[in-house]
C-alpha cells in the first residue's frame, strides 16, 4: 500500500498546481470584472452581472464538461485536461472573486466616501488612500476561504482524467483492489490539509476581529 | 434625578398606614417572604458580593441603591438564581433553595435546575431591557408563562392575562406585537407578564433605566400602585423620587456589602455614613 | 467559428432530460430533509453542556465540512460497502454522502442562529420558571428559525449544484442524462449547453427567490 504513496503525492502536486494557477488567473480576471459590475453604465454592468451569475448558478462539473467537450469543438481548439481544468476553475473563481471584491468595497460605509469627497479627493485617490485599504482587509479573509473552496473543487478534474489526487486514488485502487484503504487514506489527506488551512484562516479571522475592536 | 419628581405627591412611606395585611404573601408562620444569608458571588477573580444578609417581610417594598458595579443587580439576580451564589443561603417563604455540599475547597451550594424552575414561578422579575418575546402578541406574552409553566388552560390563561393587562392600562393593545409599542408600554407588558404568574415577590432590575425620560413616569406609577396594593417588592433603581415615595426600606450597597439601610427618610434625607452621603451628592449633579 | 448549432437533434431526448431533472429534484429533496434534520440534531449536540457529546459532534462536523464532496461521494460508493460488507446502490451512496455533508454545514448554521438570539430572551423565559426544553421550543427556536431561513435556502441551492457530482457514480440525474445523450448524438455542445441552461434557470430562479425572501424577512424584524 505504501509503495503507491508517491503516486498519490504526484496527484496531490497536480491538485495544488491547478489550485495555484486558477487562484492567480481567477483573481486577475475577477479584479477586471468587478469594476464592470459596479459601473453605473448598464451596458457594462449587465453583461458582467450575467457572467457572474452564470458561473455562480451552474454546477462546476457542468462547466468543466462544457469547457472540455463542447468548447474545443465550438472554437476549433484542442484542450488537454490540464488546460480545460485551469480555464474552467479560473473563470469560476473569477466570478466569486468579483463578488467578493464588490461586496468588500460596498461594505465600506457611505460616510467614508462622503468625507473623502468633501475634502475634494478625486475618485482614484479616494479608492487608493481611503476605500481600498479598508476593504482589502475584509477581502483577504474571503480570498482565503475561496482558496480553500477552490482546492476542494479541484477534485472534479479527476472526472476528465487529469492526474490529481482523487484520480490517482482511482488508479491505485484499480491496481491494488483495496478501495477502502486507498480512498480512506486519500480522504484523510484532503481532510487534514483543508482542516489545517481552515484553522489557519479562522485564526487570521480572530486576529482581524481583535484589531478592529 | 433628585427628590422632586411627579411621583413624589404622597407622604413618605413611613407616615402611611401599615400595608401588607392583604398582601399576596401571607405570613402564615411569621417567617419573612425572602431571606438571604451570607450571599457571596464572584465573577472570574473578583468578588462582587461579599456577604449579604437581607430579610424582606410580606408586603414590604425594599429599594436598593448604589453605584454601578456595586453589586446591586447581581444581588437581585441571585434572588431568582439567574446568578448562582457561590456561598450563602436563599430562603423563599421559609424554604431554603439549593443544597450545600462539602468539597475539597470548602462548602459549596449546588442547585438542581428543576428546583430552581419551580422556585422561579413564585418570583417575578422585570428586566431593564424588557425582554418581551417579539414573536408573540402582547396578550400571548402575558399568557406564555401561564400556559407553558403553570399549565393553565388557554381560556383561563387568557382571562387572567387580560385582567392583568387591564390593570397596567394596556387593555387596547392586547393583540399588537411588542415592536409597535413604546418603551413604557413594553415595560408595562413585562410587568403584567410577571404579575400574571401571581408571584410572592416581584424583582425590578433598573426597570426604568432604558426608558426615554417622558416614559419613565407611567412605569413608576404602575410600580407605585403595586407597592401600595401590598406586593412584596425588591427594586433596584436610580429613581430616588420613587424610592422616597414608595419604599418601606432603602438599602445602600457599596462594593458588594450593605453599607447602610433604613427608612427612606433616614437614608435619603439624613444619611449617616460618608459614602452614602457622597453617593447621594453625586446624584444631585445629574 | 464555423459550427452549426443544431438543437433539434436533442428533441427526441427531451423526456430523458426530464427524467434526469426529476432524479435531481428527488436527490436534492431527500438530502435536504435528512441533512437539515441531522444538522439540527448535530447543532444541539454540539452546543450541549455534556462534554462527551460535544467533541464527537464537533469532529464529525469538521470532517464532513472539510472533505471535498466528490471525495465523500466516491468514498461512500466504493469504500463504505467494503467496510460494512454489503452492496450499495449509487442513489443510496449519493444520499448518504450529500445528506451528511448538508448536515455538517447546516449544523453550524443552526448553532449560529440559536446563538444570535439575545440573552435577555433566555433570562426572561427562565425568570418565568421555564425548563430549558420549553424555553427552546416556545421562545428561542421560533425566533432563531426565522433568521436561519436565508442561509438555509442558500444551502439548498448549493446542494442542488452538488447533485451534479452524483453523475460520476452513475446516479441518473440531469448531468448523467446529458452525458448519455452526448454519447448517443455526438453533439457535446448542444447536450451540455442544454444541461447548463436548465441548471442555470433553476438555480438563478432559486437565488432570486432567496433574495426576495431575505428582504421580506428583514422587514418584519
Amino acid at each position: 500500500m505504501w509503495d503507491n504513496f508517491p503516486t498519490l503525492l504526484s496527484g496531490l502536486s497536480g491538485s495544488l498546481q491547478i489550485t495555484g494557477l486558477a487562484l492567480l488567473f481567477g483573481l486577475l480576471i475577477g479584479l477586471l470584472v468587478a469594476p464592470l459590475r459596479m459601473s453605473s453604465r448598464p451596458w457594462l454592468s449587465a453583461p458582467a452581472g450575467v457572467y457572474i451569475n452564470v458561473f455562480r448558478n451552474t454546477p462546476p462539473l457542468v462547466q468543466l464538461f462544457w469547457f472540455f467537450y463542447a468548447f474545443p469543438i465550438l472554437f476549433d481548439v484542442s484542450f488537454r485536461p490540464f488546460e480545460a481544468a485551469v480555464v474552467t476553475l479560473s473563470l469560476q473563481s473569477s466570478a466569486f472573486f468579483a463578488e467578493v471584491f464588490r461586496a468588500g468595497i460596498q461594505s465600506i460605509e457611505r460616510g467614508q466616501w462622503e468625507a473623502s469627497k468633501a475634502i475634494g479627493m478625486g475618485y482614484f485617490t479616494m479608492m487608493r488612500r481611503i476605500i481600498l485599504p479598508q476593504a482589502v482587509k475584509r477581502m483577504v479573509l474571503a480570498f482565503f476561504e475561496r482558496a480553500i473552496e477552490l482546492f476542494k473543487t479541484t477534485t472534479l478534474v479527476s472526472t476528465i482524467a487529469f492526474a490529481d489526487l482523487l484520480y490517482q486514488a482511482t488508479v491505485v485502487t484499480s491496481q491494488t483492489f483495496r478501495p477502502l484503504e486507498v480512498y480512506t487514506v486519500v480522504a484523510a489527506m484532503y481532510i487534514l490539509i483543508i482542516t489545517a488551512a481552515s484553522l489557519g484562516v479562522r485564526r487570521y479571522e480572530m486576529r482581524l476581529a481583535r484589531a478592529d475592536a | 434625578m433628585t427628590l422632586s419628581d411627579p411621583t413624589n405627591d404622597q407622604p413618605p412611606a413611613a407616615d402611611r398606614a401599615p400595608r401588607g395585611a392583604s398582601g399576596p404573601a401571607a405570613r402564615a408562620n411569621g417567617a419573612p417572604v425572602l431571606k438571604l444569608e451570607g450571599i457571596h458571588k464572584s465573577f472570574g477573580g473578583s468578588e462582587v458580593l461579599k456577604g449579604i444578609d437581607l430579610e424582606v417581610a410580606a408586603g414590604e417594598t425594599v429599594v436598593i441603591i448604589g453605584a454601578s458595579g456595586s453589586g446591586k443587580s447581581t444581588l437581585l439576580r441571585c434572588i431568582n438564581f439567574l446568578e448562582l451564589p457561590d456561598a450563602g443561603r436563599v430562603y423563599l417563604k421559609g424554604e431554603s433553595v439549593g443544597t450545600t455540599v462539602s468539597t475539597r475547597r470548602g462548602e459549596r451550594l449546588v442547585f438542581k435546575e428543576q428546583e430552581l424552575n419551580a422556585m422561579r414561578r413564585h418570583v417575578g422579575m422585570v428586566f431593564q431591557s424588557f425582554n418581551l418575546f417579539p414573536h408573540m402578541t402582547v396578550v400571548q406574552n402575558v399568557m406564555e408563562g401561564l400556559v407553558s409553566v403553570l399549565r393553565l388552560k388557554r381560556d383561563e390563561a387568557r382571562t387572567r392575562a387580560l385582567r392583568h393587562l387591564e390593570a397596567v392600562g394596556l387593555a387596547e393593545k392586547t393583540e399588537q406585537y411588542p415592536s409597535r409599542l413604546s418603551g413604557g408600554q413594553q415595560q408595562r407588558v413585562a410587568i403584567a407578564r410577571a404579575l400574571a404568574m401571581e408571584p410572592d415577590v416581584m424583582l425590578f432590575d433598573e426597570a426604568t433605566s432604558a426608558l426615554d425620560p417622558e416614559l419613565v413616569g407611567e412605569v413608576l406609577q404602575v410600580m407605585r400602585d403595586l407597592s401600595l396594593g401590598g406586593m412584596t417588592m425588591v427594586v433596584v433603581t436610580h429613581e430616588m423620587g420613587f424610592a422616597y415615595a414608595a419604599a418601606d426600606r432603602v438599602i445602600f450597597i457599596h462594593q458588594g456589602q450593605i453599607h447602610e439601610q433604613g427608612t427612606p427618610e433616614e437614608i435619603l434625607k439624613h444619611p449617616k455614613q460618608e459614602r452614602t452621603k457622597a453617593f447621594l451628592r453625586g446624584l444631585d449633579h445629574i | 467559428m464555423g459550427y452549426q448549432f443544431d438543437f433539434t437533434v436533442l428533441q427526441p431526448y427531451l423526456p430523458t432530460f426530464g427524467r434526469g431533472l426529476l432524479v435531481t429534484f428527488q436527490l436534492a429533496g431527500v438530502c435536504l430533509l435528512l441533512g437539515f434534520t441531522a444538522g439540527l440534531l448535530l447543532a444541539l449536540l454540539r452546543s450541549s453542556r455534556i462534554a462527551p457529546l460535544v467533541w464527537p459532534s464537533a469532529v464529525f462536523i469538521e470532517i464532513f465540512r472539510n472533505a471535498p464532496v466528490l471525495v465523500q461521494l466516491v468514498w461512500f460508493y466504493y469504500a463504505f460497502p467494503v467496510l460494512i460488507g454489503a452492496t450499495m446502490s449509487a442513489f443510496a451512496a449519493a444520499v448518504l454522502a450529500l445528506s451528511l455533508n448538508t448536515a455538517a454545514f447546516s449544523a453550524e448554521l443552526f448553532r449560529g442562529g440559536i446563538q444570535s438570539i439575545h440573552r435577555g430572551q433566555w433570562e426572561a423565559g427562565r425568570a418565568l420558571g421555564m425548563s430549558n426544553l420549553t424555553l427552546m421550543r416556545r421562545i428561542i427556536l421560533p425566533q432563531a428559525i426565522k433568521r436561519m431561513i436565508p442561509p438555509l435556502t442558500n444551502r439548498a441551492i448549493e446542494l442542488t449544484k452538488m447533485t451534479a457530482l452524483a453523475s460520476t457514480i452513475a446516479v441518473p440525474e440531469l448531468l448523467y442524462q446529458g452525458r448519455l445523450i452526448n454519447a448517443v448524438t455526438f453533439r457535446p455542445i448542444e447536450s451540455y449547453t442544454v444541461v447548463a441552461v436548465i441548471y442555470l434557470i433553476i438555480l438563478w430562479a432559486g437565488t432570486i427567490l432567496v433574495n426576495r425572501l431575505e428582504r421580506r424577512l428583514g422587514e418584519s424584524d
